[in-house]
């Protein structure tokens, strides 16, 4: 009887937390294609604006939340371990530069328009990508869901906005169906792929970018 | 005790099967992309594919009145205005079946996805590739029918 007891105990134990703890996602490897072409030096800054990563709820390489068998939310973080928005950088970039523009990363510390427009003007592009993440998490228990709000803006080289565009869930948006942390991941950068891709697909944001 | 016992294990057992028939029908289209003009598709075979699904695939948008090749990314013709990819992926229970099948519409010269459709069905929503291609497809173009 007390075997039996243990045994139900373990596969309790095995069920609330399954696969659900340690999960990484690697954003850094998104293979993004973008719809425009283009030539020239451009910089691209992605900015953090999460506000649980601003209050230090969570750290900046939170990414989401993987849950055990009864709900209970375990975090997700980057694998690269940097901040999410170091690994959207890396791999929009490596789209860009595919693309045909020689791209300068920017880093913004915060979300203010006059630091980004300073950190701009210092940095003398005619063209900048200022990429805002005030939301990106996915939520993976039988489904994989995102819940996302992101906002792409083209800035000349004084910070004035010459394009942009937006994209945002209407709460949790499910994606697929889950499974182990391999494909939970594959999964996410594909959603990441196609949400940031959709972004530049803007008839303003090609025209500001391919002029 | 025993009354608890047996409680709890066709608890678990239910709980269990729950998961074995959970099914996900999505899609996602770019509203910026009308899909009414987009009437030639290449198939792309996916490498790790060996059931053929890209002929099945094929089939189906002619079928639905497109006109659709399937091969290798090296033959693609030049009138096609959209590329199709896809991966599937199995699971055995018993037998094989088709755990999930992603589907992709890419723009020819930029690979830009503006397209995408998934069915996700676990064991006992299993369904047969003809209806899985079906689904996926339906619920794609279904999206701009909306618009």
């Amino acid at each position: 009887m007390k075997s039996i007891k243990s045994l139900i105990l373990f596969f309790s134990i095995s069920i609330i937390t399954g696969c659900a703890a340690g999960n990484k996602y690697d954003y850094n490897q998104a293979d993004i294609s973008l719809p425009v072409k283009g030539s020239g030096d451009i910089s691209l800054g992605v900015i953090d604006n999460r506000d649980y990563v601003h209050s230090g709820k969570k750290p900046a390489k939170f990414v989401g939340l993987q849950r055990g068998g009864f709900g209970n939310p375990f975090d997700v973080t980057t694998r690269s371990g940097k901040s999410l928005t170091e690994d959207m950088s890396v791999a929009l970039t490596r789209s860009l530069e595919k693309s045909g523009f020689n791209v300068d990363e920017l880093y913004f510390s915060a979300s203010d328009t006059s630091l980004i427009t300073s950190v701009i003007k210092n940095n003398g592009q005619q063209k900048n990508i200022v990429l805002t993440v005030n939301e990106w998490k996915t939520d993976v228990m039988m489904s994989i869901a995102v819940i996302y709000d992101l906002l792409l803006q083209i800035k000349d080289k004084d910070g004035n906005e010459l394009a942009s565009a937006s994209s945002s869930s209407d709460g949790k948006e499910t994606v697929s169906g889950a499974g182990f942390e391999g494909q939970n991941s594959r999964v996410a950068t594909s959603t990441f792929e196609t949400k940031i891709s959709r972004l530049f697909n803007n008839p303003e944001i090609i025209e500001a970018l391919e002029k | 005790m025993i009354h608890k016992l047996k409680f709890s294990i066709i608890s678990f057992f239910l709980i269990y099967l729950t998961g074995c028939a959970n099914t996900e029908l999505i899609s996602d289209v770019d509203p910026n992309k009308d899909l009414s003009g987009v009437r030639s598709f290449h198939v792309n075979k996916f490498e790790k594919d060996g059931r053929g699904i890209e002929i099945i695939i094929a089939k189906k948008l002619n079928e639905m009145g497109f006109k659709a090749t399937h091969g290798s990314s090296k033959n693609i013709p030049l009138t096609a205005q959209a590329i199709v990819e896809y991966s599937d992926k199995w699971m055995w229970d018993i037998t094989m079946y088709m755990l999930e099948l992603n589907i992709d519409f890419r723009d020819p010269e930029t690979n830009y996805k503006f397209a995408t459709g998934r069915s996700y069905r676990t064991s006992l929503a299993r369904k047969n590739p003809e209806e899985m291609v079906d689904e996926v497809l339906n619920e794609i173009f279904k999206q701009q029918k909306g618009h």
